[in-house]
């Protein structure tokens, strides 16, 4: 490349630059990024913990068994959709594996953004599409980042302590 | 130059091939312990060589074949049909023995053997078709003693209740030995308390009591503490006192003593479940670590209403473990409290009886 080009062409960028200014953004909405953009689409499981929640309150050990192996988990994935709005609409569980919850339904989040607090989102699961009926929770124990992965956590509660939960480690299925 | 490349070409196929042919082979697992009674043996004394394979595949009181090729290849040619002659003997307990004299069981010189690479082998079936990997059986050199200028060495210094235990002595070295026709031993567990006396009037104690002649002035004795004074169920060894006499009390050596090793039990059995707490929408573990040795499988029945669930866990000495499914099998069951399990080893022995509250 001569200079003479080199100079056509920074001159062709720097118009470039003058124009988009003046090509002036006024105000018109874009919706911020919400969670659902992070958690929809598919996901596989890469490992299944199950958790002793009331040994490990009390300090006994062993306290966790991985479950990865068994019962067709590694055919475990599962899908969280939305429509175009990037609105939940239904979640399905793929893999012939056992029901620890409502292998289908509609699904949403207890919160669209990220919470400044600690406290873990919730995935709300409902029977029907009007969010009526609910069937379950998972926790969203690790959000997806950029390494596409994601932790999701069934917690078993009675009398309002919890005493089982499930670690789902997820990743994304088409990254 | 031709035939050389051919020669090196059907080499480098035969090598390709070989992986292949070893895959066909059923892999048992690698041998456990190996232990030879008498502890220390000379090459062209007889020895019985035991080999634990309770952590193998093999089958209990199955056809066990050594295949050995080191010192030298007896049973060459017949991997597909092992010999009788290379047929080892099932103890119980997933113990197999194999006795030999090793310099006629490999036709060569105890000096052959003590060049050679070792007792290099594998145990296999009849045909072949399952193997363990490669193994070694150890060997106690103790010419050293010879040489030594000491009255006794004891394999192992601290013996055990249960297992062999060798004694060199050297006469040579206590006035009095020489030219006697045997030499016996006079010995007692724990400071004389369970007595193996040697009774000169009695034939059959004389030969109990009398110690190998190995020549030189030489002798060793082999015994199993256990068997040799015929202790009781539970006893427990803390020392062994002996001394060595010429025939009919012509002589004695100086008393010695020799220290047990501790005794060590094995950590006890402990089965759980697990979670601690469940519900029927659950798994339901079931974890049983430091089997006793032949416990291999816990097989369950699980009692939820009117149904009755049952199935099997297998593992080994370390750990049995596994998983129900009760989010499958209790699915749709309503009204249901607890659930009873009843777990048993294959033994029938019970392990666990126990009725199991449901959280809601």
């Amino acid at each position: 490349m001569n200079f003479q080009r080199m100079r056509l062409f920074l001159f062709g960028v720097v118009i470039c630059w003058l124009t988009a200014c003046d090509n002036q953004d006024d105000g018109s909405y874009v919706a911020p990024i919400t969670l659902y953009e992070k958690v929809h689409g598919e996901w596989s499981l890469m490992k299944l913990t199950m958790i002793d929640e009331f040994a490990r309150a009390n300090g006994i050990t062993p306290d966790e068994q991985n479950l990865s192996t068994l019962f067709n988990y590694p055919d475990f994935r599962i899908s969280f959709n939305v429509d175009e709005a990037m609105n939940p609409t239904r979640y399905q569980v793929m893999g012939d594996v056992p029901p620890l919850f409502e292998p289908e339904g509609f699904w949403m989040l207890s919160s669209d953004f990220q919470p400044t607090n600690s406290a873990a989102v919730r995935i709300l699961l409902y029977q029907n599409a009007d969010h009526s009926v609910q069937t379950g929770e998972l926790r969203l124990t690790s959000v997806p980042g950029s390494n596409g992965e994601m932790e999701i956590q069934l917690v078993r509660i009675t009398e309002g302590v919890p005493f089982v939960s499930y670690v789902f480690n997820l990743n994304a299925s088409n990254p | 130059m031709r035939t050389i490349k051919n020669y090196v070409y059907t080499l480098i196929g035969f090598f390709m091939l070989c992986p292949l042919l070893t895959e066909a082979q059923e892999e048992a697992g690698d041998v456990g312990k190996i232990w030879s009674y008498p502890v220390v043996y000379a090459y062209d004394e007889e020895v019985t060589w035991y080999f634990d394979l309770s952590g193998t595949t093999f089958a209990e009181n199955q056809d066990i074949y050594i295949w050995i090729w080191s010192p030298s290849e007896p049973d060459a040619g017949n991997w597909e049909n092992s010999s009788d002659f290379a047929k080892l003997n099932y103890e119980g307990d997933m113990i197999w023995s194999f006795t030999l004299i090793p310099t006629e069981y490999f036709s060569v010189t105890p000096e052959d053997i003590a060049a050679s690479a070792g007792f290099w082998f594998r145990l296999k079936n009849k045909t072949g078709s399952i193997q363990s990997g490669v193994a070694q059986v150890p060997y106690t050199v103790f010419s050293s003693f010879f040489t030594s200028d000491e009255m006794i060495r004891a394999y192992p210094e601290k013996p055990a209740l249960d297992e062999g235990l060798s004694i060199m002595f050297n006469s040579n070295l206590v006035s009095g030995f020489e030219g006697v026709p045997s030499v016996h031993m006079h010995a007692g567990l724990n400071d004389w308390e369970v007595l193996q006396e040697y009774q000169a009037w009695l034939p059959e104690i004389t030969e109990k009591t009398m110690l190998k002649d190995m020549g030189d002035g030489f002798y060793k004795m082999d015994l199993i503490p256990s068997e040799y004074f015929n202790t009781e169920e539970g006893y427990i060894m803390t020392n062994m006192r002996f001394l060595f006499v010429g025939k009919d009390w012509v002589v004695t050596s100086p008393d010695q003593v020799l220290f047990a090793a501790e005794y060590i039990p094995p950590p006890p059995p402990e089965f759980r479940f697990f979670p601690l707490r469940i519900s029927q929408q659950d798994f339901l573990g079931m974890i049983r670590i430091n089997n006793e040795r032949g416990v291999t499988t816990l097989s369950y029945t699980i009692t939820a209403g009117s149904k009755v669930i049952t199935g099997e866990f297998n593992g080994g000495i370390s750990e049995i473990k596994g998983f129900v499914d009760l989010v499958s099998e209790l699915k749709g069951i309503s009204g249901l409290d607890e659930i009873h399990v009843l777990v048993k080893d294959n033994n029938d022995r019970v392990i666990s009886d126990t009725t199991i509250p449901l959280a809601k």
